[in-house]
């Protein structure tokens, strides 16, 4: 088992710039790497599966210096978004592929094994284009393990999957985190995903790390809305939304509090009708959801959203009523943390 | 919406159709005009098979030229950023637009005792005029664009997140590029090289000044004949439109099966360029 370590690691695409960013990437954890598209996600898995040369800091594979391994000589198992299957050849000649470039005698014994522990034993003969996503993506891990990487990266795992294939999936990751025990650095937009399989998380923004730690972390101080609606909080509002509203509005009562990048707080519980509390709105939808019933409100001209507490009398509000709430200072997150220096440091 | 979808599709087929009589039309007053005796004569006569076999054999060499110089010109269009790009893809158009009696005079003149060109060739023995080399060169000059500009569009067309796999699955450069671009990109390189196969058969203009006539030489050691297409063109100057007719139907026929036989076995599966595509 290996660690990696990635320190001060930067590095440019055209006018982008990434980084520094620090990582350890220690047997069997798993790393979620987020932030809203541009922010530089594909980059980072890139820099470090060596198609993009390093600026600055280096990586190293259990204190020695790989930063200038070519990509084939890293010993890292890429998934690209899209997973970059090959067309031309079959399910199981893809995934002796990694096996056949290095001449490896037991290609075909090792990719038929891969083959029947992923589930793919009857799809060996098919083509890529023959295949459903969720066995596409299968495919594209199996391949990426064959020749037993030490790291595997993987730019959006869950993408275009339906409910059933992102369980089955998730089985496999945590299959290869607990019994491999290989560390993965995974790209996703998807909050399970990203909360069920990850013990750290890096947050960018164009480029830099705004957070990185363990879920808590990342739940406790959302440094900007993008990772603020990531990790559930409902009313999220920007410095333009922010702008105007009377002394003693809600509007201005969230201004004071809101950081660089605006304000965020999870949905109050509603007690009972008609609520009680400082602020009303207006009722512009309610909605059924697994977790009860979800009722907008619109309040100086934001849209709050509530949640009647479980067992409440109150039923179901009618839309255009007026409902009374409050909003406890203490949910209230300032969004707009600095920008760390990849350590999570400000 | 139905009878929207129906109105076009029928102006689909239309269109298509006017443009598929216009192929057909020219080479159906060719197989209609002679007889088939006469077609079959002019398949057994010895001339004719001379004509095509030397016509067959210059244009695969122009073909395999293509494919040495050709791909690796597309490969590098298509992967790499280079200052004057798009003057070189005007460039590499050029041959494609130009007149070829022009080109013909071009490199003639090129090619002329005097002229540099013509030094080296006389230095290394490789005489150029009225031989198969003249009807090489201008084959290539001619046709091999329609291969770089196919290759460009095929390389082009591979998703970069592919080749990075191959990287990442421990594939250095040059595996990459036999075992993934390559195979990749070769159904549309095999349809350029087609196209390259075909213009060099057809061309005449140029062969016309640098080798209307061809004498053994170099790696042609057959008699004294020339192309299939300056063959029609002499019988046409000598109004013999009947043998003309005849010759040019026992060519098209050859063409024809070539280009099926390649298309059936892509479809078979048995030429591998579009396995991915095809069950299972």
């Amino acid at each position: 088992m290996t660690t990696w370590t990635v320190e001060g690691m930067e590095s440019t695409l055209d006018e982008f710039r990434l980084g520094p960013v620090d990582l350890e990437l220690r047997p069997g954890q798993t790393v979620a790497v987020l932030g809203s598209s541009g922010a530089g996600k594909t980059t980072l898995l890139r820099t470090l599966a060596g198609f993009l040369p390093l600026t600055a800091g280096w990586i190293r594979r259990d204190g020695q210096e790989i930063s200038d391994l070519p990509p084939e000589r890293r010993g890292l198992g890429y998934v690209p978004q899209g997973l970059g299957l090959f067309p031309h050849r079959t399910v199981e000649r893809n995934v002796s592929y990694a096996l056949e470039v290095r001449g490896r005698t037991d290609a075909r014994a090792r990719s038929r094994a891969l083959l029947e522990r992923f589930g793919l034993g009857d799809l060996a003969a098919r083509y890529p284009a023959r295949l459903s996503g969720g066995e596409r993506q299968r495919v594209a891990l199996a391949r990426a393990l064959a020749a037993d990487p030490e790291v595997v990266v993987w730019d959006e795992p869950w993408q275009a999957l339906d409910v059933e294939a992102r369980h089955a999936l998730g089985e496999v990751l945590d299959d290869l985190r607990s019994t491999e025990r290989i560390p993965v650095v995974l790209v996703t937009h998807d909050p399970a995903l990203a909360f069920s399989t990850a013990e750290e998380f890096l947050v960018l923004r164009k480029g830099r790390v705004v957070l990185a730690g363990d879920a808590a972390r990342l739940l406790d101080h959302p440094p900007d809305a993008f990772v603020a609606r990531f990790v559930g909080f409902e009313n999220v509002y920007d410095p333009a939304a922010l702008a105007g509203g009377a002394s003693g509005s809600l509007v201005a009562w969230l201004r004071e509090r809101s950081g660089p990048d605006g304000v965020a707080f999870g949905r109050p519980t509603l007690s009972a009708l008609p609520g009680e509390g400082p602020w009303s709105g207006t009722v512009s939808s309610v909605r059924p959801t697994p977790e009860g019933l979800s009722v907008a409100l619109r309040v100086d001209g934001l849209t709050v959203m509530l949640r009647p507490e479980a067992g409440s009398s109150m039923g179901r509000p009618a839309l255009g009523a007026r409902i009374a709430f409050s909003v406890e200072e203490k949910s209230l997150h300032a969004l707009g943390s600095p920008v760390l220096d990849g350590r999570g440091k400000a | 919406m139905r009878r929207a979808g129906r109105h076009w599709l029928v102006l689909q087929v239309a269109l298509s159709g006017s443009l598929l009589l216009l192929f057909l039309l020219p080479l159906v007053a060719l197989f209609t005009y002679a007889p088939p005796s006469r077609i079959w004569a002019a398949a057994e006569n010895v001339q004719v098979q001379q004509a095509i076999w030397l016509t067959l054999y210059a244009s695969g060499i122009a073909v395999l030229a293509a494919a040495l110089f050709a791909i690796p010109f597309g490969y590098l269009l298509a992967r790499r950023r280079f200052r004057g790009r798009a003057v070189v893809e005007s460039v590499v158009a050029l041959p494609v637009v130009v007149p070829h009696l022009l080109v013909g005079l071009g490199l003639f003149l090129l090619l002329l005792p005097g002229a540099p060109l013509g030094r080296l060739t006389t230095y290394l023995g490789i005489p150029i005029y009225d031989t198969i080399w003249g009807v090489v060169l201008v084959m290539v000059f001619v046709s091999a664009p329609y291969t770089v500009l196919a290759s460009d569009l095929s390389f082009r067309a591979i998703d970069d997140r592919v080749l990075e796999s191959a990287r990442s699955l421990g594939a250095g450069p040059a595996t990459a590029f036999l075992t993934v671009t390559l195979p990749l990109a070769l159904r549309g390189i095999v349809a350029g090289l087609l196209l390259t196969w075909a213009r060099a058969v057809s061309e005449i203009g140029g062969i016309l000044i640098l080798a209307a006539v061809v004498y053994p030489g170099g790696p042609y050691s057959g008699p004294v004949t020339s192309t299939i297409s300056v063959y029609v063109y002499n019988l046409f100057q000598q109004g013999d439109l009947t043998d003309d007719a005849a010759v040019s139907s026992v060519f098209l026929l050859l063409a024809f099966v070539i280009f099926l036989a390649v298309r059936l076995g892509e479809r078979s599966g048995w030429l591998p360029w579009r396995r991915g595509e095809l069950e299972p």
